[in-house]
């Protein structure tokens, strides 16, 4: 089972900036005078000048991809990486501008749940119009109509259109469908975000089994870290269109996270001027330093990490505090460390204070320095300065929906029977 | 590398002719569903549902007998102005419905389009059948109608000239799905030709000879008619239902001609322009 079924070759997408393709036609009219017939360089015409790099955006920038049969590849990268794009050319949705994509037996994408639902129209006929569109036949639905209604659970409101439905209904039964497809390789964008949590664990069982025991061919683009490490055994990481990496889901997947972490881990000031602060305090350097054996291994709730900051105090013979607090990423304080007050002369202050492994709940976080006198006195607050996510771990992987609470730390819980 | 034998291949430029018949073959399940679809949501929540299909034609017969024959007086050959309209307008909706519906692919589906690959003719070709399925319901009530005339005595009827229809109405069909086709193409990357769609459509009906015979039209304007491709097929269909006035063999040659360029130029350029506008849909 190892021959190449799906390959990307040198796969680019490039769109022209501007809104010169969506004008109309007067324009274009307009254009076209103004270049071929009065032959007048207009700034207009450079513009849409193909030439002219400055003015096209790259999408997409010689990608590679080789995937074997049965193999699930992950794509990740941030916002605007390209990984949408490239989904939509492996589906047959858009050309590539250069290279070209070749591939082996039957593909589905699944870039949205519910692609052709109708409205007006009952849960029973969306079933057959949506098993058509992802490419399912009208006697391969038949077949599986009885599973498909069982796996979406809304079997008595069958033949109600489907615009009464609640939209968690709506989303379980476009997800039925489409789990019931039982294409060569699949294509599954960001979709399992909605739904329930109970229903997001049907759903990615249901991947994994299509991967594992049907030996299907998977794609999978999600933003979850977390869903893509225990679903995909390869990955591929694009960044601003290019391939940055391509392999081991695990290797890719810690690297991806060591560049993304290094980024807003550091912030270090030269000069006074530049620092951030006033006129009592300046901040020259702020730093998050996580405990890791592996530098390239990513921040999961098991890491100790260590804020080091360093100041400059202006104020000669003050009671001076400063706090570390961390903010959940809704803006929830969720501790405040203050250090000991005492009385400091102006100078250069170094600080530093660590937050133990198993302490943190998955999540973003961010940090904020707060400097005070005589306790209560705002001097300076440096809010946001870093930015940081800590991903989940668990032993058992079988649990994909987020853990309860603001922390989460490893209290003993023992448990005894009584009687 | 070794070589290997793909299944299917993504190139850059789409080709002219399309994705192959055995691909748009499998595809045909979806083409059904997508009539029943089109066919079903039409007559979701409505009072009086896919009667419309026969009401509609109806009323427009109604005006056009008031405003044609009762107020300007427009010679109908002899036969009672209801069904000598009725005959026009029933080949016109096809026409008009195909051509309009056809030229609306792109917008009409381009959330659709976005999101999941299939060969985009099945689109176009669905409405091309869901019109011809409307269509068949219309002619039926058609013949109820010569029928009543027939026993009555209002008409003659030549039995063999029946078959004449049968091309007409696929020439008719063939050349407002070609014209859909370039106009859905043209209007999907410039929105402001919707206006324009509308207008010609207007237009058309008038320089059809739906509610006059083409020997009404004076010579020095004749060859708009002419011009028209349009003109011999209503003659025609004409003709072959009620016994009327016939068209040049040359004019159904033209029409014929016609039809071949513009849906071969419809289908190669909605073939191949087709993933270029999902760029700027």
């Amino acid at each position: 089972m190892s021959e190449i079924i799906l390959q990307a070759e040198n796969v680019s997408k490039s769109y022209n900036l501007g809104s010169i393709d969506s004008g109309s036609l007067r324009q274009e009219l307009q254009l076209f005078w103004q270049s071929k017939i009065l032959k007048r360089e207009t700034d207009f015409f450079k513009d849409i000048n193909k030439n002219n790099p400055k003015k096209l955006f790259w999408a997409l920038k010689d990608v590679n991809l080789e995937i074997k049969r049965g193999e699930t590849w992950g794509i990740i990268g941030g916002n605007g990486a390209g990984k949408s794009t490239f989904l939509k050319i492996l589906s047959r949705i858009i050309r590539p501008t250069s290279g070209s994509v070749r591939g082996q037996g039957r593909l589905s994408s699944l870039l949205e749940v519910g692609t052709g639902f109708h409205q007006e129209l009952t849960g029973r006929e969306n079933i057959f119009i949506n098993g058509n569109m992802l490419g399912m036949k009208r006697s391969e639905i038949q077949k599986k109509f009885d599973e498909i209604v069982d796996f979406s659970g809304v079997g008595e409101f069958l033949d109600t259109p489907v615009k009464r439905y609640s939209s968690g209904m709506y989303v379980r039964l476009a997800f039925a469908v489409a789990a019931h497809l039982e294409p060569d390789i699949l294509i599954v964008d960001e979709v399992l975000a909605v739904g329930d949590v109970e229903f997001q664990k049907k759903c990615l069982g249901k991947m994994k089994e299509a991967s594992s025991e049907h030996g299907r061919t998977v794609i999978f683009v999600s933003h979850n870290l977390q869903s893509i490490q225990s679903l995909c055994s390869k990955a591929l990481w694009l960044e601003k269109g290019r391939s940055v990496a391509a392999g081991e889901a695990k290797t890719v997947i810690n690297s991806y996270l060591g560049t993304q972490q290094k980024k807003a881990w550091k912030h270090e000031y030269d000069s006074m001027a530049l620092a951030p602060g006033n006129e009592h305090i300046k901040v020259l350097k702020v730093e998050l330093v996580p405990n890791l054996s592996n530098p390239m291994d990513q921040v999961d709730i098991r890491t100790e990490l260590t804020v080091k900051f360093k100041f400059y105090n202006l104020n000669n013979d003050i009671h001076l505090t400063a706090s570390v607090l961390l903010f959940g990423s809704a803006g929830e304080c969720i501790f405040n460390v203050p250090s000991k007050a005492g009385v400091c002369d102006a100078g250069m202050f170094e600080a530093e204070c660590t937050i133990p492994g198993n302490f943190l709940n998955d999540g973003s976080y961010f940090i904020c320095l707060y400097f005070a006198r005589n306790g209560t006195e705002e001097l300076y607050c440096y809010n946001e300065c870093l930015i940081f996510d800590v991903a989940d771990y668990r032993e058992d992987a079988e649990f994909y929906y987020k853990w309860w609470g603001m922390v989460r730390p490893d209290f003993k819980l023992s448990l005894n029977k009584v009687a | 590398m070794k070589s290997m034998n793909w299944d299917w291949e993504i190139k850059p430029q789409a080709p002219w002719a399309g994705v192959s018949l055995k691909e748009l073959k499998s595809f045909k399940d979806l083409l059904l569903s997508l009539v029943r679809k089109e066919f079903l949501s039409q007559y979701q929540q409505t009072l009086l549902g896919p009667v419309w299909i026969l009401l509609y034609p109806l009323l427009t017969v109604a005006t056009y007998v008031l405003v044609f024959n009762k107020v300007i007086g427009v010679s109908t050959e002899g036969i009672p102005s209801f069904l000598y309209y009725l005959t026009g307008i029933t080949l016109w909706n096809l026409f008009a419905e195909i051509f309009q519906q056809t030229a609306h692919t792109f917008v009409h589906n381009s959330t659709v389009f976005s999101k999941v690959y299939f060969p985009r003719l099945i689109a176009p070709i669905s409405i091309l059948l869901l019109n011809f399925l409307r269509f068949g319901i219309q002619l039926f009530f058609l013949a109820v109608v010569l029928a009543y005339y027939y026993i009555s005595g209002a008409i003659q009827f030549n039995p063999l000239h029946i078959l004449i229809a049968i091309p007409v109405i696929l020439v008719t069909a063939g050349i407002a799905f070609g014209t859909g086709l370039v106009f859905a193409v043209i209007t999907g990357k410039y929105k402001d030709l919707f206006g324009l769609l509308q207008l010609i459509i207007r237009l058309l009906m008038f320089v059809c000879p739906i509610f006059y015979s083409i020997n009404l039209v004076p010579e020095k304007i004749k060859w708009i008619v002419n011009l028209n491709p349009l003109s011999s097929l209503f003659q025609l269909f004409r003709f072959s239902l009620l016994n009327t006035s016939s068209a040049d063999l040359s004019s159904f040659i033209y029409s014929v001609t016609f039809m071949c360029i513009v849906l071969l130029s419809g289908v190669f350029l909605f073939n191949r322009m087709g993933d270029k506008l999902m760029d700027v849909l």
